[in-house]
């Protein structure tokens, strides 16, 4: 420390305590302008403030949920195919060719050719070929390739786990074999990432998240451990630079501290503000991006429990919720009422499938007809926080206060989150309730929908059995044909609305703050960004 | 007093090993599971059973203890579960970070302390007692996360004197300089409690020295008052010790809520992520870290108490 920083915190730490009870009232939100200027090229820094931990940057690995694969792996890395999030946004975005250009599937719906794009290179110079697929699945499949890890492994088994075999058959085809019939087998290939093979053997896999090296639109520059993650531009990227000259990611879990490091200039773009900062926020002239997404907050009713097990008790609690209060004054517009299964952003949601609509009144009638008109006592396992789970407990809370007007009483219940996901995957609802209330995104991926719905997911807490809901999943599932794909799926979720074995909440609109300096984004309905339009200036 | 210190490093030994042990079989015993949460929803459970088979997760908690001991005496500290990267790599900037924040907090504890002290123990009962009387109150009883809000409130976001968080300003090059201004509101929101308790117990010290026969003694044998004060601080000065040390050992802890509001990347931040996403090599990593440094700086304390005040060695 400088001798005249001391002196400055000295100077500040006593006049300090006496200016504090003066002058705090006032002075919140009197920032004017917002975020600090950009650097010496065209397109500036971007500091984005991220609500969670920094990723791990070797390719899947991850670790930091979908947000750090959205602001860092799907910035360094791309895989054979991505999510085209800048066609709009008023649709859920379409898989296309990333790493390859196309793609066929033979007779057996198992077997896929892959065209790989020609003049590709990594960010190390290395040239992207049919071999470098082959070293990287091998990394992620094959225990006995060199670069093998237990993590990497288990950590791609989600996307890549389907895979039976992988050949080149020249150097610009692969062949890759399902061990199942796949209908979003391309679009599982977004999510392996595909690493540079020389960057790779140069520092072994326990070295290389040191010095990742991917053909994303940004290149990695370094990591500060537990602070930051810097990215700079990759000019030579295939789809043409980024507009941005720099990239930097910094780790601010605490919603009050990314306001503040929004307002103070310290960033120039927070993930998920507190709904409640949203008004003066605006009042201050940030922009506040918000965009639906594939994302549904609900309760999972036990249906194997009384008086759960009777659809008319689980419609009745749908008719007796208040979305509309929740997410305009709650969550102050940052959220959409959900008012069946399926989520806005989707091609399985159909406007004539919402159905629930605000109607205590056929709430208690419903309660009625299933023999208990005067309501029942019930409880609910809330977590305290976590990835997508908006303000989990007050939103419980306006759901308690809604319930209790028909009789039925909700003991809430609060745990973390990881208590709750662990008990989920073990097919339990964490401290033994009759619902568990959580988020999830539902068709970004496809590959995670069996999870959530079907009677043999590992989350269905619920016991919630449809043969005809499975039959419809797994036939769309294996389907190639999108368009099919997409019409099974309306069908499986038609249904699950109309049994109801969750209570539909709200759909997030993904809100993010950005300071006014920054322009150029385009907010897809998606989880994910492109971030290669963005400037600041 | 070579003695008296390797009586003090061979207590610490039983501490660690029961710190360690408590840690290791609380988190263990806390619901949630860290493949799980690793993995995260997607993953197939073959995948989870073999992650758990392959990180030892399966055996026995006592087998396991044992296990990581021998490797942590070896200085390995084994992989994180959430970051697969060695423990130390992720622990050591992390204590790096929350060293430099105690140091600076510490620093204004003592200056801030003393300069409180004295001031209210030289004329307890003049205009300099009731300002010393009456800051190092509000110091102490102001509540902290406000005091932390407010500051960044002020000095950050209204006057945008000073950064709100972090250590380092993203959009430039960075440097001590950048660092010392992102220390300043942490360590003063993580000084102020410290420094109010710290204040309060060095005026009564001071002043009951001051008031003593010592003082008057000094004083009648013709030393000028700055003299006299000098004898007089020496005398008072185990009790700021004594002070000091628990204060330091208080901010090597308490810094944890300092450091997420302002963004610092110390190791209760580290341990709070760990902790939430049950990364027990990664808590254990953290909390033998944060024992070690604690049990250091008593030694420390002691050692110095032990240098000024001969009795203590006894």
């Amino acid at each position: 420390m400088t001798r005249t920083a001391r002196t400055r915190s000295r100077a500040v730490a006593l006049p300090a305590a006496a200016v504090l009870l003066a002058a705090a009232a006032g002075c919140a939100g009197s920032g004017g302008t917002t975020g600090a200027g950009g650097g010496d090229g065209r397109g500036g820094t971007l500091v984005i403030g991220a609500t969670g931990k920094l990723p791990n940057t070797d390719t899947v690995i991850g670790g930091a949920g979908f947000e750090g694969k959205r602001l860092v792996s799907f910035q360094l890395y791309e895989g054979l195919t991505r999510y085209e999030l800048l066609q709009g946004t008023d649709k859920p975005p379409v898989v296309t060719g990333a790493l390859a250009t196309d793609w066929q599937v033979a007779a057996d719906r198992r077997t896929w050719t892959f065209t790989l794009r020609k003049g590709v290179k990594f960010q190390d110079g290395t040239p992207f070929d049919a071999d470098a697929v082959v070293f990287n699945l091998a990394r992620y499949l094959d225990k006995g390739s060199p670069e093998y890890t237990d993590a990497l492994g288990a950590a791609a088994a989600e996307y890549a786990g389907d895979i039976a075999s992988y050949r080149t058959t020249d150097a610009d085809h692969v062949e890759l074999v399902t061990k199942e019939p796949n209908g979003h087998f391309p679009e599982d290939l977004a999510h392996v990432l595909i690493a540079s093979p020389t960057a790779v053997r140069k520092t072994g896999s326990a070295n290389f998240a040191q010095h990742p090296v991917g053909t994303g639109p940004f290149s990695f520059v370094s990591q500060t451990e537990g602070q930051q993650i810097e990215l700079a531009a990759n000019k030579d990227y295939w789809r043409g630079a980024p507009k941005l000259d720099r990239l930097v990611v910094k780790a601010l879990p605490d919603a009050a501290a990314r306001t503040a490091a929004l307002r103070s200039g310290g960033v120039n773009w927070i993930e998920y503000p507190n709904p409640d900062d949203i008004d003066s926020l605006k009042a201050d002239g940030v922009t506040l991006a918000t965009n639906s997404y594939d994302h549904l907050w609900y309760w999972i009713l036990d249906t194997s429990k009384a008086p759960w097990n009777d659809p008319r008790v689980r419609r009745a609690a749908n008719y007796a919720i208040d979305r509309k209060a929740i997410a305009d004054k709650l969550l102050h517009g940052t959220a959409d009422p959900a008012f069946q299964a399926a989520p806005r952003a989707t091609a399985a949601y159909d406007p004539a499938g919402d159905v629930y609509s605000y109607d205590p009144a056929k709430a208690r009638q419903l309660l009625a007809e299933a023999g208990v008109p005067n309501g029942f006592a019930t409880s609910v396992t809330v977590p305290t926080g976590g990835s997508g789970n908006l303000l989990p407990v007050p939103i419980a809370e306006a759901l308690q206060r809604d319930l209790a007007a028909v009789g039925i009483k909700v003991e809430l219940r609060t745990t973390d989150w990881t208590t709750l996901i662990g008990a989920e995957a073990k097919g339990q609802v964490a401290l033994g309730s009759d619902a568990v209330a959580q988020s999830t995104t539902l068709f970004q991926s496809e590959a995670l929908l069996p999870l959530f719905i079907g009677s043999k997911s590992p989350f269905w807490t619920g016991h919630y059995a449809n043969p005809q809901v499975d039959e419809l999943l797994a036939g769309s599932a294996a389907d190639a044909d999108q368009a099919a794909r997409q019409a099974g799926y309306r069908k499986a979720l038609t249904l699950v609305t109309q049994d109801a074995p969750w209570l539909f909440v709200v759909n997030d609109r993904n809100p993010r703050a950005l300071s006014p300096k920054v322009h150029g984004l385009v907010q897809p309905q998606s989880w994910f960004l492109d971030l290669t339009t963005v400037r600041v200036r | 007093m070579t003695r008296f210190l390797l009586r003090r490093l061979l207590l610490a030994v039983p501490t660690l090993f029961g710190v360690t042990a408590v840690v290791f079989a609380t988190v263990a015993l806390v619901p949630g599971d860290p493949v799980a949460a690793f993995l995260g929803p997607g993953a197939p459970p073959e995948a989870r059973r073999e992650l758990t088979e392959r990180l030892g997760l399966d055996e026995p908690l006592p087998v396991r203890y044992v296990d990581w001991l021998g490797h942590a005496l070896n200085g390995d500290l084994g992989t994180s579960v959430a970051g697969q990267r060695p423990v130390a790599d992720l622990l050591l900037p992390a204590l790096g970070q929350t060293l430099t924040l105690t140091a600076a907090a510490f620093l204004l504890v003592l200056l801030g302390g003393v300069a409180l002290g004295a001031l209210g123990a030289l004329r307890p009962r003049g205009p300099g007692g009731r300002i010393s009387g009456a800051l190092s109150t509000l110091a102490v009883s102001a509540p902290q996360y406000s005091v932390a809000l407010l500051l960044i409130a002020v000095f950050a976001v209204g006057l945008r004197w000073l950064p709100a968080g972090g250590t380092n300003d993203a959009f430039g090059p960075g440097g001590p300089a950048d660092l010392a201004r992102h220390l300043v509101l942490p360590a003063v929101a993580a000084a102020l409690v410290p420094l109010g308790l710290t204040a309060r117990v060095f005026r009564a010290a001071l002043g009951t020295v001051l008031a003593g026969e010592l003082a008057d003694s000094l004083r009648a044998r013709g030393l000028r008052p700055a003299a006299v004060l000098r004898h007089c601080v020496h005398n008072a000065s185990p009790a700021l010790l004594t002070i000091g040390g628990l204060q330091l050992a208080y901010l090597l802890e308490g810094v944890v809520f300092v450091e997420t509001l302002f963004a610092w990347p110390g190791v209760g931040r580290l341990l709070y992520d760990a902790l939430t996403a049950r990364d027990l090599p990664l808590v254990q990593g953290g909390v033998l870290v944060v024992a070690v440094a604690f049990v250091g700086v008593n030694i420390l304390v002691d050692a110095a108490h032990a240098a000024i005040d001969p009795r203590v060695r006894v």
